[in-house]
């Protein structure tokens, strides 16, 4: 069992600089003496860091965050899984800023470990129902013509912890599986096009070379749509974590579908009913029944600050609320922001590009009066759909859903600023 | 045996025994693709822990069964008691077949047919023995040879499609990499297999993380089971409990498992799995057969307790003129659960 102190670092660090500093400004870590006059030997004293020279330009060829942001990782929760190898880690939505994740910070989640291939070894396959049944190598994918598109990935399983109740103290750890990237690649349809797809052709079947050999059947509108094949994230090749060198992009829809390590699509006239649309990814409703097929991910928003990760540290007065927001149908068109647990809403500042099936920043900026806050968003998208609360999800669905949980967040915040996952009523 | 390693170079041959015969050198390279198959069951490197098996660093020209805080087999204790000790022949022989060269071994591993793969896997293990291994095996140089560019006007361009990219995929490729199956049988392989044949290769295959019975080890995976169970507040998901199909199995088998060993099943021993994981969920008898010619016949019981996605019905879901903004709820907030109380999450450091 954990104690719940693991999870306000921040704070205990506070604690004790304020004991030191008095309460002047929140920062890192060392050596910070106040003289009499209050004035900080920071300011008053010449630091190392003005004097002696650091790195030059060969120390880091591939350059990393500064070493005082070691909280900024990617965590897994280890008994949710028999072998790291099957299983899944967590973004840090608390530590993130604007609407791109960062590719060393994007959750990862496989199923046979991280394959590694060498791009000039990697064949990418179109097979069925085609005029020419075609391969490809990298090298050919790029003389497709190349888009830019910004997308969020989100498991259909993210918040899946949570259908029972508040389970686990962190936005990292109840909406951390998603991230949102700058992906660059070709349109599917044009490297459909190449082959011919048949009139009878209906379905398609992705396929990765890992070990899983990971397969989801996928309706040919949605290909013809907007899915793309890609090799790039945030302008550097994919991370291997992420499918290097090839993955599929299903924008707005669940996470297990944008298969990694692509190497084959196959066009058949039925969908494929394999493993990962059947014993997974349905939702299993209250009466025993399951939905199968349910791609789309939702409207959904999270507070990721203050949120327990990030307690609010600097007492009462003005504090800046932040968030994040998505929909699987579109733009999202507002979020509200609630600090009494739904019972007044304030209309929220989104902030940021606001593009489709990508993440929306949000901000609410506030005075707090040092007074118990139980924070709230609920985000609309542009097809009007709006956030549900747990209480909905649940009498439409039952608790055995495991996927497609995207109800609305509450964040209990204590008079010393620490905050809690709760529910209310 | 043991002719691969005759040159083995520098540092990861020093523990080694070096034995007779020529050849080609042992590629520690190699193995560590070839132990993906031990991964699921062991560690290596730095901060390697016992898994379902021991830890195996550092564990080459040591005596059998010394890896510390593992609880061994009592084979494993009692041939560690005879004076075995792990050297490249002693492995050779064991990893060939563990519970045949071991009989009680927990190492439910049917082991590997291939020298290369054996002697290469226990490369690879060798250079757990030293930190110097390790960054000696990266340090390997790049050929400079240039090489001569053909002239891009001879590249001949390809008839198909519209911009003329890729090239056709032969029949042998497709027939490689196209393996899925279908509930209407299509992309089934000819071929039978019984579900007496099934039991000996789950036993040594899947049991170890899938349970004799299919009932899960540890937190593996269920594959029997729960009947009735799907309204309950614990749902068990199995095939005979949940999957609408049995070709997600014959195909999920053949694709992904044994997991650490994908592919490596013949389509026979994928029918005999498929026949005892069946009969392992009560749908059929213990001398049933399937077959390519019999397999359509086979039906799931939860076949048609599913359902197309109707989200959009939900009262949620449809929409509503404009949210309330203000005095939405009477009273004030109470917290009726708290995330602490249960404190299931990992620890943040
Ligand atoms: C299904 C799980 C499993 C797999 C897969 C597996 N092992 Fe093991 N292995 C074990 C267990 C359990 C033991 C302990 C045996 C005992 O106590 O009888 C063991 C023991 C060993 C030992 C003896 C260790 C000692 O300290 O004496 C070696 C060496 C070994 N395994 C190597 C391998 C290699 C190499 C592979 C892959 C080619 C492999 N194993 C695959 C489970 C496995
Ligand atoms: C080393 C442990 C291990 C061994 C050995 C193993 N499996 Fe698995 N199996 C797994 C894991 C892990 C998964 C889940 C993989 C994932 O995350 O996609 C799994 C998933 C499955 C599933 C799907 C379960 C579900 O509910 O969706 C089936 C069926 C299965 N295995 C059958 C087999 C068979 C048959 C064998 C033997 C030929 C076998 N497994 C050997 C670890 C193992």
């Amino acid at each position: 069992m954990m104690k719940k102190d693991n999870f306000q670092p921040a704070r205990r660090r506070w604690l004790k600089r304020s004991l030191t500093v008095g309460g002047a400004a929140a920062g890192v870590a060392t050596g910070a003496t106040a003289l009499a006059s209050g004035s900080e030997s920071l300011i008053t004293e010449v630091q190392d860091w003005n004097r002696y020279l650091g790195d030059g330009v060969d120390a880091n060829p591939y350059g990393m965050p500064s070493k005082f942001e070691g909280e900024a990782i990617r965590r897994d929760v280890a008994w949710l899984t028999a072998d790291a190898k099957s299983s899944v880690n967590f973004t840090p939505l608390h530590k993130l800023e604007g609407i791109i994740t960062p590719n060393g910070l994007c959750f990862e989640r496989h199923h046979g470990g991280i394959a590694q291939i060498a791009p000039e070894d990697h064949r990418f396959m179109i097979n069925g129902l085609v005029d020419t049944p075609l391969v490809f190598t990298m090298e050919d994918l790029k003389r497709f013509p190349r888009h830019n598109r910004t997308y969020f990935l989100e498991c259909a399983a993210n918040s899946g912890m949570e259908w029972r109740g508040a389970q686990l103290n962190g936005c990292q750890f109840t909406h951390g599986m998603v991230h949102n990237v700058m992906y660059t690649g070709v349109m599917l349809k044009d490297i459909l096009a190449e082959a011919g797809v048949k009139a009878s052709g209906k379905w398609l079947l992705p396929e990765g070379a890992d070990p899983s050999h990971m397969t989801r059947s996928i309706p040919i509108e949605k290909a013809m749509d907007d899915c793309m094949v890609v090799f790039a994230m945030n302008g550097e090749a994919l991370r291997p974590e992420q499918g290097y060198p090839l993955r599929l992009v299903v924008p707005g829809w669940e996470g297990n579908m944008w298969v990694k390590w692509l190497r084959r699509i196959e066009i058949g006239d039925q969908p494929w009913h394999h493993r990962e649309e059947t014993s997974k990814y349905t939702d299993l409703l209250a009466d025993g029944r399951a939905r199968r097929f349910t791609w789309t991910m939702d409207i959904k928003s999270v507070i990721t600050n203050p949120s327990p990760q990030a307690p609010i540290n600097h007492g009462r007065g003005r504090t800046v609320l932040s968030g994040l927001a998505w929909s699987g149908h579109g733009t999202v068109s507002r979020v509200d922001v609630s600090i009494d647990g739904g019972r007044n809403w304030h209309t929220a500042r989104i902030d940021g590009p606001s593009l489709s099936k990508s993440v929306h920043r949000f901000y609410y900026e506030f005075d707090w009066d040092g007074r118990e806050l139980f924070l709230q968003s609920r985000a609309i998208d542009e097809k009007r759909h709006i956030q549900p609360t747990k209480q909905a999800l649940r009498e439409a669905r039952g608790e055995n859903s495991i996927y497609h949980n995207n109800a609305i967040q509450t964040w209990y915040i204590a008079k010393d600023g620490t905050a809690e996952n709760v529910e209310i009523s | 045996m043991g002719k691969r390693f005759t040159t083995l170079a520098g540092a990861v041959a020093l523990s080694l025994t070096l034995l007779n015969g020529a050849a080609n050198a042992a590629d520690p390279e190699h193995g560590k693709l070839v132990f993906g198959q031990c991964a699921g069951c062991h560690m290596v490197g730095d901060g390697a822990q016992h898994r379902f098996g021991p830890s195996l660093n550092a564990m080459l020209d040591q005596p059998a069964g010394s890896a510390t805080g593992y609880d061994y087999s009592a084979a494993l204790q009692k041939a560690a008691d005879e004076g075995l000790v792990w050297d490249v022949e002693t492995l050779d022989e064991f990893l060939q077949a563990p519970m045949q060269s071991m009989p009680g071994t927990r190492m439910a591993y049917p082991g590997l047919n291939s020298e290369t793969d054996r002697i290469d896997v226990i490369a690879y293990l060798s250079t757990f023995t030293s930190q110097a291994a390790t960054s000696a095996e990266s340090e390997q140089a790049k050929s400079t040879e240039v090489e001569e560019r053909p002239l891009a006007a001879d590249a001949e361009l390809p008839s198909h499609g519209v911009l003329h990219i890729g090239r056709e995929a032969t029949p042998d490729e497709i027939t490689a990499w196209d393996i899925d199956v279908r509930p209407d049988g299509t992309g089934l392989p000819a071929g039978s297999g019984s579900a007496i044949d099934g039991t000996d290769l789950y036993d040594s295959q899947c049991a170890a993380c899938h349970g004799v019975f299919g009932e899960g080890e540890g937190r593996w995976p269920i594959l029997a089971g729960g009947l009735d169970t799907l309204t309950e507040e614990r749902p068990e998901k199995t095939i005979g409990s949940y999957w609408p199909y049995l070709s997600t199995v014959y195909d999920y088998v053949r694709r992904a498992m044994p997991f650490g060993n994908a592919r490596s099943l013949s389509d026979d021993d994928v029918y005999a799995i498929t026949a005892y994981l069946l009969y392992l969920n009560d749908l059929v008898d213990e001398d049933f057969v399937l077959s390519s010619e019999n397999f359509s016949e086979i039906r799931l019981p939860n076949e048609n307790n599913f359902i197309e996605d109707d989200r959009a019905l939900e009262p949620a879901f449809v929409a509503i003129a404009e949210p309330c903004m203000s005095d939405c709820i009477e009273g004030e907030a109470k917290i009726t659960q708290r995330a602490r109380i249960l404190d299931v999450t990992p620890d943040a450091e």
